[in-house]
């Protein structure tokens, strides 16, 4: 019975590789394994009736609300170009400095993390303005693909970013599920624990970048002010950075949901578009078939995996992985390890959505149930994932950049360029897992 | 057949148009849960009425632009081979995928949907929240309503993706340069580096 979930799981990888659309290649072959397992008298129909229950649960989910409201967000201030003003803004007040241009990208990358999540996104824009910017002003093009495939994964591991929601909600019920853990988790939780590690990896990107003026100051000159641009417009700087500060703090400080953070955020980046003169009904009406899209595709995505793992639990997939990783000669440590390095695996194929939709909920209950903290794992993967997309050769970040950039910038350029940024965040995660302190200590401090 | 291609079409896009008028909702949850939160740290007043009328928009809006989606291309797929396949090979993995996997799940759903949907008209179901929003049952009937929109665009794309398919194999003519440059326009934007 169980090589029937072994069999689905093969099968799944196999028709996803097709390059059919994820949620319906998930849930279809589940299905058609399920019929199998219906036929071979494994699986009683009524089972497969109780989906329903789960597909009205995700409907009603009060925490994933959260999600089209960040994405409305995210997609307000990037139409209205306020990011590409953050961006060119910080441009002009670091790019006299040695390195600043490259500094003003990791400076972004992580601001820019509200407004993104999904991976790609900031990559692209990123590509996009910067990366000719920086190699016109004589960066190497190593470097400034480096840096840019590196900050646009940021976005995934600084609060408030989309999968940290969605992660936050899958490990919550994860830890209800393996009812070890008496305290309930909450995506604030996991946005303050993702906190730290998020602003250590900021700084040791920027120490790399100061450390890289200091060896080989060629590879990144500063830039002599005399383009008219060089006028600083602080409102368009400061503004949307008060705008991040208080969606987070509000969560942060316990004042709203992350819903409700959302909400106003997006209240707030529409005031925004229209302050710069950038709001118009047509621009509108792009921002909400945009947000529609992505969302309807997320929570495609979401009844896909859930109508694959109800088959696979259904066929003891459930059991069989709970027991393996138990069972692990080397404890906690060989499971976590083990989970870590699939999922890294994984990461090359799937997208982070697809991994916390399908792979967490199978793993973490086991990973859970022999004690690991909820949040550290929450944030353990999160890093994990970003490190994933920088890795070549299958790396999303590396395959998004590649298609913005000149032809002349060679891919073997790129590969160089992201090689700094992975040691970094394997230092990071390695970090992470000596002192799981500097996850679990804000959350303590701030909840208690 | 030329009938039935068009018929395909106009449910197709019954389905765009469903998932256009539905996306406003996104600005409509905006607007209202401000309103809700501000009222509620202003006067302490918060409704329930309006958070319930909340979630529906939300489940109203990602559910009934599924096939909206789907015809935009915007269902996320694995393209690490996908973007490199011929034009025709990926209108292969297209009808495969939609007539193999896509309409049975929308058939599954309205199965699996069909009598809990009908239970709840007949109870004439609300909301558990008191002063929560009456017929439940509408709401649930979204999970209806969603596969049906998916059929009709699956039937779709089953169409488009048939001829596609169809095109390139019966005739080497002028269509031939038509997939190459579709091809090279994909290796430009998606090449693996």
């Amino acid at each position: 019975m169980e090589w029937l979930a072994i069999a689905m799981f093969v099968c799944v990888c196999l028709v996803l590789l097709s390059g059919y659309p994820v949620a319906f290649s998930l849930a279809g072959t589940a299905l058609l394994f399920a019929a199998l397992g219906v036929a071979l008298d494994i699986i009683h129909p009524v089972l497969l009736k109780t989906s329903f229950s789960r597909l009205f649960g995700i409907m009603q989910n009060q925490t994933l609300l959260a999600v089209p409201l960040f994405i409305f967000m995210g997609v307000m201030l990037e139409k209205a170009k306020i990011a590409e003003r953050l961006l060119s803004g910080m441009a002009s007040l670091f790019s006299n400095k040695p390195g600043g241009l490259a500094i003003s990208v990791v400076l972004v990358g992580a601001l820019l993390a509200a407004s993104t999540g999904i991976v790609g996104a900031t990559v692209v824009t990123m590509g996009l303005i910067s990366l000719p910017v920086m190699l016109r002003s004589g960066y190497s093009p190593a470097l400034s693909t480096g840096v840019i495939c590196a900050s646009g994964t940021l976005g995934q591991i600084i609060p408030p970013s989309i999968v940290l929601v969605l992660l936050g909600d899958v490990i919550a019920s994860a830890n209800r599920d393996a009812g070890i853990n008496a305290d309930p988790v909450s995506v604030g939780d996991l946005f303050a624990g993702a906190m730290l590690p998020g602003v250590m990896l900021v700084v040791f990107y920027l120490i790399y970048i100061l450390l890289i003026t200091r060896l080989k100051p060629e590879q990144a000159p500063a830039i002599k002010q005399t383009q008219t641009e060089s006028k600083l417009d602080w409102a368009s700087l400061l503004l949307p950075l008060l705008l991040i500060v208080l969606v987070l703090g509000s969560i942060l400080a316990g004042v709203a949901t992350p819903s409700e953070a959302a909400a106003l955020g997006a209240l707030g980046a529409i005031l925004l578009a229209i302050y710069s003169k950038e709001f118009n009904l047509k621009r509108l009406s792009s921002v909400v078939h945009s947000t529609t899209k992505t969302s309807s595709m997320v929570f495609m995505i979401l009844i896909g995996a859930s109508i694959f793992s109800l088959v696979f639990r259904a066929f003891g997939g459930d059991e069989m992985i709970r027991t393996g990783l138990s069972n692990l000669p080397g404890g906690v440590f060989a499971a976590m390890l083990v989970v870590m390095l699939s999922m890294f695996l994984l990461g090359f194929i799937l997208d982070f959505i697809e991994i916390v939709f399908v792979i967490v909920p199978l793993t973490a209950p086991a990973l859970l149930a022999m004690g690991v903290d909820p949040i550290w794992l929450g944030v353990m993967i999160a890093v994990n994932l970003q490190t994933s997309f920088l890795t070549p050769p299958f790396g999303f970040a590396l395959f998004y950049l590649r298609g913005v950039a000149p032809r002349d910038v060679s891919t073997t350029a790129i590969y160089r360029g992201v090689l700094p940024f992975i040691a970094i965040q394997l230092l990071m995660l390695a970090l992470l897992a000596v002192w799981p302190q500097l996850v679990t200590w804000l959350p303590n401090v701030i909840y208690g | 057949m030329r009938i039935l291609s068009k018929i395909a079409y106009k449910l197709s896009a019954a389905s765009v148009i469903s998932g256009q008028s539905v996306s406003w909702l996104t600005l409509l949850m905006v607007l209202l849960l401000s309103i809700n939160v501000l009222s509620s740290w202003l006067f302490n007043y918060s409704s329930i009425l309006l958070s319930e009328s909340i979630t529906w928009m939300h489940s109203a809006n990602f559910l009934l632009a599924a096939g909206y989606t789907l015809n935009r291309n915007e269902q996320v797929r694995v393209d690490i081979f996908y973007s490199k396949m011929s034009f025709r090979a990926k209108a292969r993995v297209d009808f495969l995928g939609t007539l193999l996997l896509l309409m049975p799940l929308s058939i599954f759903i309205i199965w699996s949907s069909w009598s809990y949907v009908l239970l709840s008209w007949r109870i004439g179901e609300v909301s558990a929240e008191a002063g929560g929003l009456p017929a439940t049952y509408l709401l649930k009937s979204l999970l209806i309503i969603m596969p049906v929109l998916l059929l009709m665009e699956a039937l779709g794309q089953l169409t488009t993706s048939l001829q596609h398919w169809q095109k390139n194999t019966s005739g080497p003519d002028k269509k031939l340069p038509l997939s190459k440059s579709e091809q090279s326009a994909n290796d430009n934007s998606q090449e693996q580096p």
